[in-house]
């Protein structure tokens, strides 16, 4: 784009979704903790940010899916709005020498400014479940096909759902190792521990093996 | 190295895990060397502890500029411990974890140096809870050759005796030099291969450095101090406070750790000064750091900008004990708002004195809405504000509420102390008083001047009489007057527009007790702690009953500590610590205040403190 252009699009912004992954320790971190350390990392990387109008201007960017504390993630979303083009590669090589431990972006691509935010984007969701016995918990739970009601509690509301419908797909690595592929996103989204919690219930595997599980967002599928 | 294993099901079960976790940007991890060779200095592990939540502890300067000191050595590895809050303690304890540090999750107990910084009394508990978390012996004379040496520093340090049983080491002023002294001191010990004796006789030695167990004290038989003296020739009589005397030349940490969780003061900081020139008499701040001295403006906005740079923060705090004081405040406002702005960084300023001047600064740094004007006039007579030397004319204060008003502040936020020494229900009334004098300010200003609607508070706390102040001397106020005066307070105060807030009493009790108490407290504190006493800054976690059974039942009075007046000749317990300020002239501005005389600021006159002992800073300055 030559100077020209450049000037004539001056409210224009470049985004750029940077696919990312966390590991110990950053999966202790919480969703707005993942945006603060981001932002910062991004102010210490200079990357050309662009800021939302208005009151109390924000840097533009937006999370696929939030990720719960305890979570780990292979492959999850953040599109970031820049006010100037910037060579992918360089915001790559970039920020990943800005980010905290645990924390790293294995792609970075341009993407076209799209009406449709990250967010209601999201479709589905891959995860693996580390824990012990979860594998003869799924044979037995997940094989049938009879409502797995779970009780959730959200807002300080209990109610029960019905999970099984939210489980698209389901299948045993290794014996204490599960690969699900579910809904998510804003309508209807299966969190991972709300099936821990249903093999619990069920009394197939132990609470202490829940608590101690490893969940890791392996992918978010995108409509 | 041994590390603690903190397991999955642990961090589910605790509320924010993230401040167990570390790994924050900026953290600085270290290789430990393989094996140490007769000949090179042995490397240090040190562990600065924190005796307070994450959140806290994380927010103070003092543990960001001895990380970053220590940390520029290759010869030492400084890491963070925090008190874990209740419900980590709990689950610790029962799985049997012991206190780790956040770097490399080593347990406390395997550092060569833990130190303390110590900033309220209210804290004490916390220190003995995190050394038996720690599996360290709690009393200095349990702890042998294979266990660390338990050092302190902190303000609250100047009278460190209630804990004197516990601690190898104190650092009495700024560690910035002293502690790096003390390391090097300590690997020389190593090297010699000395017992632990030994290296405790050396750091004596060092200016600055107070080793409570190589002094004893006697009593007489009203319980008053006969006498302190060391143990043995070799060590000082007196202990004199360590400062920088040249801030531009003192390193400051611009590349600071950036926490991944949001903790109280989360911001960067820039320390215009140190000290106070002001001298308010119940001020224990405004003695023990002088002499004032100051950062260039040139310096801090260098700092500034790489430490912007190299953490990513969007804001920027100033740091001091009283900003409007500063020097060159608008210069560096504005060169701060000029580099700061384009990049979307703002300026917070901090509570200033309430001038056209400064109202000015304030406007020009306040991005979004109108916050808090803070205010802390601190007595509600001129005539109390004169025995405690706080500067502030009502006629001021009520012109620059006027000010405020105009610029657009709908309210401000009033501090003021209950139980001042002289204080009578009359002055307590000038409080509610001095509210309905602005109220009146505001109903009488035309429509389009002012704010709809009129927000104040008024806050109180009691008054505690702390050591190296004018008021060390005196009673604090009984029970029963403070809870009059806090009653009367109450009753007066009935507009709708005026908040009142008020600290608890006893929380300020056993402050006071602590205060100014003596080593015999050391035995109350182990018992408290014994009985489950522990975070006992926060409100929720402090109980009053423990605190009076315990005293009593080590056969000790709370009058003796907090409602006896002490006598000029009497030997306080603190007596043999000396930050500059000298005793006499304590005694005579607690003599000007019982006559309700005035000592100017020293920008203005030089009366002489004593602290131009240390050769520099505000004393040698052109007045």
């Amino acid at each position: 784009m030559n100077k020209n252009e450049s000037e004539a699009q001056s409210a224009a912004v470049f985004v750029y979704r940077l696919v990312f992954g966390r590991e110990e320790p950053a999966i202790w971190l919480g969703h707005l903790d993942m945006m603060r350390t981001f932002e910062r990392s991004l102010r210490r990387a200079k990357i050309p940010l662009a800021w939302s109008h208005g009151y109390n201007p924000r840097p533009q960017m937006v999370f696929a899916l939030p990720i719960s504390v305890g979570m780990a993630a292979r492959a999850d979303l953040l599109d970031v709005s820049c006010s100037e083009p910037i060579d992918p590669a360089d915001f790559l090589r970039r920020i990943n020498s800005n980010l905290p431990a645990g924390i790293s972006v294995s792609e970075c691509i341009a993407v076209e400014q799209s009406r449709d935010s990250l967010m209601s984007m999201v479709d589905q969701a891959e995860y693996l479940l580390e824990a012990e016995n979860i594998c003869m918990a799924a044979e037995v739970v997940l094989s049938g096909n009879e409502p797995m009601f779970t009780e959730k509690v959200r807002k300080g509301k209990t109610s029960s759902v019905d999970i099984r419908p939210l489980i698209l797909e389901w299948k045993c690595h290794q014996q204490d190792s599960l690969y699900i592929r579910v809904l998510a996103g804003s309508s209807s989204n299966l969190r991972p521990d709300l099936l821990l919690k249903h093999f619990v219930d069920q009394g197939k595997i132990a609470q202490l093996s829940a608590d101690d599980a490893a969940i890791i967002r392996l992918k978010l599928r995108l409509k | 190295m041994n590390t603690v294993n903190l397991p999955r099901h642990l961090l589910r079960q605790v509320s924010k895990p993230a401040r167990y976790v570390g790994g924050e940007w900026n953290s600085v991890c270290k290789k430990l060397p393989d094996s140490p060779d007769g000949d090179v200095r042995p490397f240090v592990r040190f562990a600065f502890c924190f005796p307070d939540i994450y959140e806290i502890g994380m927010s103070n300067l003092a543990l960001r500029i001895l990380y970053d000191r220590l940390n520029k050595r290759n010869d030492i590895w400084c890491e963070r411990v925090f008190y874990p809050a209740i419900d980590m303690v709990d689950k610790m304890r029962e799985l049997e974890l012991p206190l780790f540090a956040l770097e490399s999750k080593s347990p406390i107990n395997d550092f060569d140096l833990v130190g303390f910084t110590l900033q309220y009394e209210m804290c004490y508990t916390t220190v003995l809870d995190m050394l038996d978390l720690g599996n360290i012996p709690q009393l200095t004379s349990e702890r042998g050759e294979n266990d660390p040496f338990v050092i302190a520093g902190g303000p609250v340090v100047y009278n460190i005796e209630p804990m004197a049983d516990f601690f190898d080491i104190v650092l009495i002023g700024e560690g910035e030099e002293l502690l790096p002294e003390l390391i090097d001191c300590y690997q020389d010990w190593k090297l010699s291969g000395a017992d632990r004796n030994e290296f405790l006789y050396k750091a004596a030695a060092i200016e600055g450095v107070y080793v409570p167990s190589l002094y004893n004290v006697s009593y007489k038989h009203d319980g008053t101090i006969e006498a302190v003296f060391p143990v043995d020739e070799a060590v000082p009589q007196r202990v004199l406070k360590r400062i920088e005397l040249d801030l531009d030349k003192t390193d400051f940490p611009v590349d600071s750790i950036v926490p991944n969780m949001e903790i109280v003061h989360d911001r960067i900081f820039l320390e215009l000064f140190r000290g106070c020139t002001r001298g308010c008499r119940f001020c224990q701040a405004g003695m023990i750091y002088r002499p004032v001295r100051e950062r260039s403006a040139d310096k801090l906005l260098e700092q500034a900008i790489e430490m912007e740079a190299k953490t990513g923060y969007d804001e920027i705090g100033m740091l001091s004990l009283s900003t409007s004081d500063y020097s060159q405040l608008g210069c560096l406002t504005d060169s701060l708002l000029e580099v700061m702005t384009p990049n979307h960084t703002s300026l917070s300023l901090p509570s200033l004195r309430l001038d056209s001047f400064n109202l000015g600064l304030m406007e020009k740094a306040s991005r979004t809405r109108k916050g808090g004007l803070t205010f802390a006039p601190e007595a509600g007579s001129q005539r109390l504000r004169d025995v405690i030397n706080k500067n502030i004319a009502e006629e001021d204060l009520l012109s620059a509420m006027k000010l405020a008003f105009a610029g657009g502040w709908s309210g401000a936020k009033l501090y003021f102390m209950l139980g001042l020494p002289t204080e009578t229900l009359e002055d307590v009334a000038g409080i509610a008083e001095l509210t309905a004098k602005i109220e009146q300010i505001h109903r009488e200003l035309p429509r389009e001047q002012r704010p709809r609607r009129l927000e104040l508070t008024v806050s109180t706390a009691f008054f505690i009489p702390k050591p190296f102040t004018p008021f060390q001397w005196v009673p604090q106020m009984s029970q029963e007057k403070l809870h009059e005066h806090q009653r009367h307070l109450r009753s007066l105060i009935r507009s709708r527009n005026v908040k009142y807030q008020w600290h608890e009493f006893g929380t300020s009790w056993i402050e006071a007790v602590l205060a100014r108490g003596d080593r015999r407290l050391g035995q109350v504190l182990r018992l408290v702690w014994s009985r489950g006493a522990r975070l006992e800054a926060w409100d929720e976690h402090f109980d009053l009953e423990r605190w009076l059974t315990a005293i009593e039942d080590c056969g000790l009075s709370i009058d003796f500590y907090t409602s006896r007046e002490r006598k000029y000749e009497e030997i306080l317990p603190w007596d043999h610590i000396d930050c500059g300020v000298n005793k006499e002239f304590l005694w005579q501005e607690y003599q000007r205040a019982q006559s309700g005389e005035t000592t100017p600021a020293c920008h203005e006159a030089c009366m002489a403190c004593g602290a131009s002992c240390f050769g520099g800073g505000i004393c040698y300055e052109q007045k």
